[in-house]
């Protein structure tokens, strides 16, 4: 499969302007404006393959949004080259948005006031769409999303997770080749998360879509894909499976014993005791140890005399809180 | 073209849904219309003031009354929200020019609120009594070039809204903007105190201005107080500017959309 999205060393700077605090800083501001180069993106390279769903994570402020910006045409980086689906996004903007969805989780691009059926129609207007094709789409897209009965009511009376899947619906209706997705599952409801995750299946299945997803929600990544880009203060610091950053740290295990008496001291060949109040101990495997319940239970009894225990593997978002804190984002 | 007239037809059928704005703004542009010819009629104490005539007048008023929308600059409806904000990212996604988008927004805005509100002040205004009555157009080639030259002051009026739309993408505050705009064309353009009031040196200046033409022209033609030849130069005059000013719009709009950052995620 072909390369559909190359990022080639993109920078992006943004000025911003600083001011002294006080009433004397607001004052000085008058005359004298002090500014600061913030780089938002640092030679971003990246190669993104066709029909691939790729999760572009990192924490906020770390250059996600002003990634897809770039890559749906709305911003010029400030130098670099960027190349998507044979355009250039932001020279050749009128055409190459044509093959492109992008819903942004906090902003709507359907219109307030009137019915959803009528932006969709206006979309179709503006996309060219032929009337065949559209009311085929459009027709997958009710069955799928289940917004029939959403249609004939105006925007601003849906809920969100309502209003999501007509934004999701709105972003697909021209059959996009590349969908970019800004927070897609931001504040919906578990079902509602589980229906957007669906769908965005269904069509990378049944269209080839391919999918760039920025997420705060690290089941959303779990459910939807295993290549994820990870970005901290405008640097690519991981581009690879998900599994092998999972798998990197699953090993690490929290394991809570309770004692049958109360033990002055407890010390355990190869773990270490991270707390210990009265008869329970919580302890945590060294790096190098490979936790093995039977070896852990023998070593263990040989000293005390315990009543219960329970292993806990670090979730998901623990794993990326581990490693924004080893890239010291 | 076809995805430019859709946006009209949403903006159009999206104003007309608003029928009790429709109705506040109507009964208050018909007391404030009573208001202005009572405060000139007192002025002129019925006598023609460098032949403007009284009815000349209370058609003058009535008529900016009725076609408020036009003489009255304001943004496209969602500008305001989409700029400050940072919605508009979703206007570069399309696969359409940003300018023609807001302007025709404004446009099916526009003549959305002047259809709802124009015939009942119309309406009105000619059964009421004199001298409070606007009176019949004086000909037919008047009302004919009064139509034409309306038309042209409804795209000059949405191009100066434009203006607004850019002075807000450059300082993020679209009612300083639009305030800016309408003070200036407002005052310029007699839509405060109606022109033939002014002093004869300061008219001669303004009919070299584009504000006149937005909300004075039209107006002057119906009334009669032009005569059929100087309002076909005028009328030339405004399309002129019409043709200017959409050209200079759309150039600084183009380069302000370069530099355009849209922060936040």
């Amino acid at each position: 499969m072909s390369n559909i999205i190359e990022f080639n060393n993109i920078n992006k700077e943004f000025k911003i302007f600083l001011r002294d605090k006080g009433l004397w800083g607001a004052i000085k501001g008058l005359f004298k404006r002090k500014h600061k180069l913030i780089k938002a993106l640092n030679n971003v390279c990246f190669e993104i393959q066709e029909g691939d769903i790729v999760g572009y994570i990192g924490p906020n402020g770390a250059g996600k949004s002003t990634t897809i910006k770039i890559m749906s045409g709305i911003l010029t980086p400030t130098s670099g080259q960027c190349k998507i689906n044979g355009y250039i996004p932001w020279k050749d903007r009128k055409k190459y948005v044509k093959s492109i969805g992008v819903v942004f989780g906090q902003r709507s691009q359907l219109w307030w006031d009137v019915p959803v059926r009528d932006s969709f129609e206006l979309l179709k207007d503006i996309y060219n769409i032929p009337t065949e094709e559209y009311q085929k789409t459009l027709d997958i897209l009710i069955d799928i999303l289940k917004i029939g009965e959403l249609l004939d009511r105006p925007l601003r009376q849906l809920s969100l997770g309502q209003k999501m899947k007509c934004e999701l619906a709105g972003a697909l209706l021209h059959k996009p080749k590349i969908l970019f997705l800004d927070e897609p599952t931001i504040g919906l409801d578990a079902v509602t998360k589980l229906a957007v995750r669906d769908f965005v299946k269904y069509i990378n299945k049944e269209w080839k879509t391919t999918v760039i997803l920025t997420t705060h929600d690290m089941t959303d990544i779990d459910a939807l894909t295993n290549k994820v880009i990870l970005i901290g203060k405008g640097k690519i610091l991981y581009n690879g499976s998900f599994e092998y950053l999972k798998n990197k740290y699953a090993n690490e295990k929290t394991i809570t014993v309770e004692f049958l008496k109360e033990y002055d001291k407890i010390e355990v060949e190869g773990y270490n005791v991270v707390s210990h109040d009265k008869n329970v101990a919580v302890l945590k495997n060294f790096p190098q140890t490979i936790f093995n319940t039977q070896k852990f239970l023998q070593t263990i009894t040989q000293k005390y005399e315990i009543v219960d225990f329970s292993v806990n593997t670090i979730s998901v978002d623990e794993v990326l809180a581990k490693l924004y804190k080893e890239f010291n984002l | 073209m076809k995805s430019y007239f859709g946006i009209f037809k949403m903006q159009f059928k999206g104003q007309l849904q608003y029928r009790a704005k429709a109705i506040s703004g109507l009964t208050t542009q018909f007391f404030w219309g009573l208001f202005k010819i009572y405060l000139y009629l007192a002025f002129m104490i019925n006598q023609a003031v460098d032949g403007f005539t009284t009815s000349q007048m209370v058609s003058y008023i009535w008529l900016g009354q009725a076609f408020f929308a036009v003489s009255f600059i304001s943004l496209p409806k969602n500008s305001e929200q989409e700029i400050v904000k940072g919605d508009v990212c979703y206007k570069f996604i399309r696969p359409l020019n940003l300018y023609n988008q807001w302007f025709f927004e404004s446009f099916g805005e526009k003549l959305a609120n002047i259809l709802l509100r124009c015939f009942p002040i119309i309406i009105i205004a000619l059964i009421l009594p004199s001298p409070l009555t606007l009176s019949a157009p004086t000909s037919w080639v008047h009302f004919i070039l009064f139509l034409t030259s309306l038309i042209i002051s409804l795209f000059l009026s949405v191009t100066l809204g434009m203006v607004a739309v850019y002075l807000t993408i450059k300082t993020l505050m679209p009612k300083g903007a639009l305030d800016i705009v309408n003070v200036i064309s407002g005052l310029l353009g007699g839509f405060y105190i109606p022109l033939p009031f002014m002093p004869q040196s300061i008219q001669n200046v303004l009919n070299y201005l584009p504000f006149r033409y937005v909300s004075d022209l039209p107006f002057r033609i119906y009334s009669g107080s032009l005569d059929i030849s100087t309002s076909i130069i005028q009328i030339a005059i405004s399309l002129a500017w019409l043709f200017a000013l959409i050209f200079v719009v759309k150039l600084l709009m183009h380069f302000a959309l370069k530099k355009t950052i849209v922060q936040g995620g």
